[in-house]
């Protein structure tokens, strides 16, 4: 039996049927079709489910989606704005911190996370700070230099406009198809 | 000089990795989909009985509940070594994790639902799950003897025994006044644990049929489903979509032949996503028990090296046997040693099937060698450092007999890491430091081809097969295509993970790409110029042998022309594209024991000081260095982040990671709260990465391969630091915090009170 | 996962109905950071999820009321340990809630559904213990006060009634000084499932209350009144061997797969004097 839910989701009011078992990252991903959060461990270890709530951190896998009635979810769908990226992509992509890429979407989201929260963290508060998130690929360094990159141009003039950002959260319903690549 | 290749030139992808769009297996919808769940037993090993799906099919959207009563008789099998691996369990499940049945319905929760309602008849069967029990005299069987009548250890759980030898170890041995080091070394058995879980995808499509799959073999995986389904190549299209980490994991088919069947049985898309236990589930590397015992002379140098080891692989081959052979062929190391014997053995157990996991073999044997040479070090009281640079191989020396002779400078390399690290100054009080080397023989065969498309404005499309895993194969790929052709980077396309549009690539493993797929691709360049001077020939309408296209530029006499100009002006109103096809093959030596001689090596130094918490066993490390020899870094950055990875993934290892057992074979450690790997809180506290570039490989701009080597030395490195800041010496792996007190105290206890 | 009812209600009553109604098959949802897990793993299967977090007279706060801390039902990990007063009157419990996940899971892990989980290897049970914590717990025949030593029994197992809920959770506000430090012993620096948790709380007057867990089937308080672990001159010798009377209940389990009995008590016994030591500077700063 669904329940209807309100809630924002990358700054746009969305209203979604859910499954009272579904999580929320079941409800991002199959739902609303926002496919940036990853899912990989589900017990809230690995972070790659990372989104914020309310201007929290959380692990998706352990809410209901139900829970996310009334609340505003940033996914990394919301992090660019128009045609500009949010300095932690920017910083990631000069960085390269982007291996295999499966575990940025939780990195970043909970790098804007600490960086609300923290404008200027020192490298182990960095390092505390996304330690919730695990990564196979790094050996992790690319990653905090990223945060710290971000972290340092805070407060700096904007960035230029990057050439193919845009947000991604498009109007994606349940009944948009894509057609097999 | 090139202002692309050698240059931090951003990864291509990487926008999509950071805006969430890129699409791994999981995140392609495809209409019409029905969803699977696998139906396992809760045993390490059964015979199983009636399945019964009354309950699960009665579920509504339930469409199939697939089983091995619904596939041809016998069982199709498949496998990469050995065609041992049935589609779905038959007769017996050999594993736990090893599944009996698979559900196909309208949603996950139906799938999932009737996945636990399905009602299977078993009875546990006494399961082989260590070395120990596999190789018992009576031990039980894990492959039928009958699939293998003419191997002499067809009534063994010994799939394979290597045996490597070289000079006269008898006569070394009894040579006088040798030092003899030998001791037992323990690899545990770990897992990839990739952030993205497999997944995969099939499809009907048309007369043929459509696999998706995170697959590091895209064309094998299409010969493995053409071979089961008995379809020509052409009807089987493999999409091959970036994987979200694969190290070995994903190379070569698990579930996407019982996908297809599935999809052909229904006649609609099936999706599999495994969760990250059942993950664990099908992909791990071999463990290894390793003794080495080596003969010096007092002076140091290697005499001889006797090593013999048992590699636990799992119940069914894939490609562990091939691990066992590549990595103990290298056990002497990257040294001179006149005389060597190697014994390895692929020992079948009741569990997960073992399969490549970056090191392919080598780190379980470097764990014990290296290990051996630290402790050598003591025994002879001769530098660790001194006593790696006095064996070392020299460049040209023919260090393993028959094969490729060193192909690197590695002392450059070994000296740069005691430098970072500053060997040889007082170590701080508490700390210890160590070091070891590391090296693997790089591919024994290879194809690749690659096709590159000048287009009339200039751009370029780059067809290269291989698999971009995290390590930024389309990006080197775009370099060498942009400074071959002159165009700007950004105007580089790559393609790859589609076997319908993509010409082949044999596979991306063994460090191979930059090299085979490096050179398919700059010989396809090299093509397109060959092909435009001959257009600037004919436009001119002089000999072609007065003109060089190099770098985008056509020069003609003192004239010198844009590549795009004579393009667009050699096409014509037409228009159209110059296609250049490249590639590199290295062919097999039946006569070599790996079947050909390597292409290039792969060797890293690392060095570490650690600091030991006496009282609890923890080691913390302030410092850690890695070098390695590439020959040349096309794309620094990325390099960097490969050999970081692979230091953190061996600290992984060397600290935390294993499978725990239960007494009845069943994994205890499923998931990612109880199988530990390294957090951001878990990293050296500096930690250093440099490279040697001599331009001495077989790739474009004098490239070797890498991204394996920095992974091999680390626990020896690590555990040569233990032993040197509390005398405690261990050898088996992980050092976690309580084994290393364990030491201690046993340490502790052995010492007469001074 | 199984499909369940959800239910939100806002009013504490009715959230004591549901409780009540549902015959044992209704779990309180608070974080969801133990409840998921153990839903998604079929290890529970509750017929209705009762979310607690709408209940109006459920706070998410942290305010003294009549010489007591009070704790409220909804507040976070996160919310402890940014908290000036517990950071500073109560640090072990600061520290026992920084340490419990990631910042993700400390977003949403609660104070109270942490101690209703009662896993022996709980990181804020010690802490609590040590600093005399007592559990408001309210059922429809009304409110009552668990000392908090009462309230554990085994893993899992609380002395909450059937259809009880956890409203607050309350500490002494104590005038003296006091150290008080926790500790915890893991497979890696990165976050971890404990395999010893210790606090320990130093008070000025001679009284030091240790706790620990993870070494048996709960979490145990012992409480030195003679004075030697509070006494700086006290020697480690001694100091260890009044600790290792405390920690005579200690019985780790031997089937655990993340250390062996062995190496439990031998790291109590190393964190204990550590503990002790750290809690004797804090307490002269």
């Amino acid at each position: 039996m669904t329940t209807r839910i309100e809630l924002t989701v990358n700054g746009r009011g969305r209203s979604v049927d859910v499954e009272p078992h579904h999580t929320l990252l079941e409800m991002l991903r199959d739902d609303l079709a926002l496919t940036g959060t990853k899912e990989c461990c589900l017990v809230g270890e690995c972070g790659a489910c990372t989104v914020i709530v309310d201007g929290e951190s959380v692990d998706s896998c352990l809410m209901l989606g139900v829970e996310a009635d009334g609340a505003a979810i940033t996914t990394v769908e919301g992090l660019a704005s128009g045609d500009r990226l949010d300095p932690l992509q920017e910083a990631f992509l000069e960085t390269g911190a982007a291996q295999c890429g499966f575990c940025i979407p939780g990195q970043i989201v909970s790098a804007r996370a600490l960086l609300d929260d923290v404008p200027h963290p020192t490298r182990t508060q960095i390092e505390e700070g996304l330690a919730g998130n695990l990564c196979r690929c790094a050996g992790y360094e690319q990653i905090m230099e990223a945060v710290e990159l971000a972290a340092a141009r805070h407060g700096a003039p904007e960035p230029a406009p990057h050439p193919r950002a845009v947000t991604t959260d498009v109007a994606s319903t349940p009944d948009a198809k894509v057609a097999p690549q | 000089m090139s202002d692309v290749v050698g240059t931090r030139a951003p990864r291509v992808g990487g926008l999509d990795r950071v805006t969430g769009r890129q699409a791994y297996v999981a995140d392609i919808p495809l209409d019409d989909v029905l969803h699977v769940k696998l139906v396992t037993l809760p045993v390490a090993r059964a015979r199983i009985g009636a399945i019964d799906d009354a309950a699960a099919c009665a579920v509504p959207g339930v469409q199939l509940v697939m089983s091995a009563r619904d596939l041809r008789s016998p069982m199709p099998r498949f496998g990469p070594q050995r065609r041992d691996r049935p589609v779905i369990a038959t007769g017996e499940t050999k594993y736990h994790g090893d599944p009996v049945a698979a559900v196909a319905a309208e949603t996950k929760d139906a799938a999932e639902e009737a996945a636990a309602l399905v009602n299977v008849a078993y009875e546990e069967l006494p399961p082989a799950f260590t070395l120990e029990t596999a190789l018992a005299t009576d031990a039980p069987l894990v492959q039928d003897p009958s699939l293998r009548p003419d191997d002499p250890h067809a009534n063994t759980n010994v799939l394979h025994e290597h045996r490597h030898v070289w000079g006269d170890i008898e006569a070394a041995e009894r040579e006088p006044g040798l030092v003899v080091v030998e001791g037992s070394y323990q690899f545990p058995m770990v897992t990839q644990f990739a952030i993205e879980p497999h997944a995969f995808m099939a499809a009907p499509d048309g007369d043929g049929i459509a696999i998706w799959s995170a697959i590091q073999h895209p064309n094998w995986l299409q010969r493995v489903i053409a071979e089961l389904l008995k379809l020509p190549l052409s009807k089987v299209r493999v999409h091959a979509p970036d994987p979200g980490g694969a190290f070995g994991g994903k190379q070569h088919a698990k579930y996407e032949p019982l996908l297809a069947f599935m999809a052909l049985a229904t006649g609609r898309p099936v999706r599999l996503v495994l969760t990250l236990e059942e993950t664990f589930q099908a992909v791990r590397r071999g463990a290894a028990q390793v003794h080495v015992r080596t003969g010096f002379h007092p002076d140091g140098a290697l005499v001889f090296r006797d090593v013999e080891a048992n590699y636990q692989i799992g119940a069914y081959a894939d490609i562990a046997d091939r691990t066992v052979a590549k990595g103990s062929y290298t056990s002497m190391g990257p040294y001179v040693c006149p005389s060597a014997r190697i014994v390895a053995r692929s020992v079948l157990s009741h569990t997960v099937p073992s399969t490549a996991f970056r090191g392919f073999g080598n780190p379980q044997q470097i764990w014990a060698v290296e290990s051996n040479m630290n402790e050598a070090a003591r025994v002879l009281r001769i530098d660790p450092l001194e006593l790696r640079l006095k064996n070392l191989a020299k460049p040209g020396d023919a260090f393993i007999p028959g094969d490729t002779p060193a192909d690197g400078d590695w002392a450059v390399a070994v000296r740069r890491a005691a430098e970072m690290i500053d060997w040889g100054s007082t170590t701080p009080p508490g700390r210890g430091r160590g070091i070891a080397v590391g090296l693997k023989s790089g591919p024994t065969t290879g194809l690749s081809y690659s096709t590159v498309r000048l287009l009339v404005d200039g751009s370029v499309v780059v067809y290269a097969g291989t698999s971009d895993m995290g390590q930024g194969a389309r990006t080197i790929f775009a370099q060498i295509a942009a400074d071959e052709l002159g165009t700007p980077l950004e105007w580089v396309t790559v393609v790859s993970g589609d076997t319908a549009v993509v010409p082949y690539d044999q596979q991306t493993s063994a460090s191979r790409s930059s090299v085979f797929m490096g050179n398919a691709v700059l010989r396809a360049c090299r093509d397109i110029q060959a092909k435009v001077r001959a257009m600037a020939a004919d436009l001119e309408g002089v000999d072609g042998a007065g003109i060089t296209v190099e770098r985008g530029q056509v020069r003609i006499d003192e004239r010198t022309i844009p590549i795009a100009d004579v393009v667009k002006r050699g096409l014509g109103r037409l228009g159209g594209e110059i296609i250049g096809i490249g590639e590199m093959r290295k062919d097999a030596e039946p006569d070599h024991p790996l079947g050909g001689t390597a292409a290039f090596y792969e060797f890293n130094c690392t060095a570490v000081e650690v600091e030991v918490d006496r009282e609890t066993g923890d080691i913390s490390i302030p410092k850690y260095v890695t070098v390695s020899d590439v020959g040349k870094a096309l794309n620094p950055n990325q390099v960097r982040g490969q050999d970081e990875g692979a230091a953190v993934m061996g600290l992984g290892h060397t600290l935390m990671e294993h499978y725990i057992w239960d007494d009845a074979g069943r994994i205890r450690n499923l998931g990612a709260i109880d199988y530990r790997i390294p957090t951001s809180m878990d990293l050296p506290a500096d930690m250093e990465s440099d490279i040697v570039e001599n331009e001495d490989g077989p790739g474009p701009h004098g490239a070797k391969g890498m991204s394996e080597g920095a992974l091999l030395p680390v626990s020896p490195a690590v555990a040569a630091a233990v032993t040197d800041a509390t005398g405690a010496v261990i050898r088996d792996l992980p050092m976690s915090p309580e084994r290393v007190w364990q030491a201690l105290q046993e340490l502790d206890s052995a010492e007469p009170a001074s | 996962m199984r499909t369940f009812d959800y239910e939100r209600p806002d009013m504490l009553a009715d959230a004591l109905a549901l409780m009540a109604d549902a015959d044992g098959a209704a779990r309180p949802l608070a974080g969801g950071t133990d409840l998921i897990i153990r839903i998604r793993d079929g290890s529970i299967r509750p017929r209705t999820v009762v979310d607690v977090k709408g209940i109006a007279e459920f706070s998410r706060d942290i305010r003294i009321e009549d010489g007591w801390l009070r704790i409220g039902a909804r507040t976070t990990m996160t919310d402890l340990l940014r908290d000036e007063r517990i950071r500073r009157d109560y640090a072990a419990l600061a520290e026992a809630a920084a340490y419990v996940g990631s910042v993700q899971i400390r977003n949403r892990a609660t104070l109270a559904g942490n101690i209703c989980n009662a896993s022996p290897a709980a990181d804020t049970a010690p802490a609590l213990l040590a600093f005399e914590a007592r559990v408001v717990a309210v059922g429809q025949r009304g409110r009552r006060v668990i000392p908090l030593d009462d309230f554990f029994v085994r893993s899992g197992v609380t002395t909450l009634a059937p259809g009880e809920l956890v409203e607050a959770i309350e500490m002494p506000v104590r005038s003296g000084r006091r150290g008080s430090v926790h500790a915890r012993r893991t497979r890696r620096r990165g976050h971890d499932l404990a395999s010893v948790t210790l606090a320990v709380a130093l008070d000025e007057d001679g009284v030091t209350r240790v706790s620990y867990g993870s070494v048996g089937p709960r979490p145990v308080l012992a409480i030195d009144d003679t004075g030697l672990l509070a006494d700086p001159a006290a020697g480690d010798d001694a100091v260890r061997d009044r600790l290792d009377e405390l920690f005579a209940a200690a019985a780790p389990s031997p089937t655990s797969m993340r250390a062996s009995p062995e190496y439990r008590l031998a790291m109590l016994r190393v964190m204990g004097l550590r503990a002790i030591r750290d809690a004797r500077k804090r307490i002269a700063s």
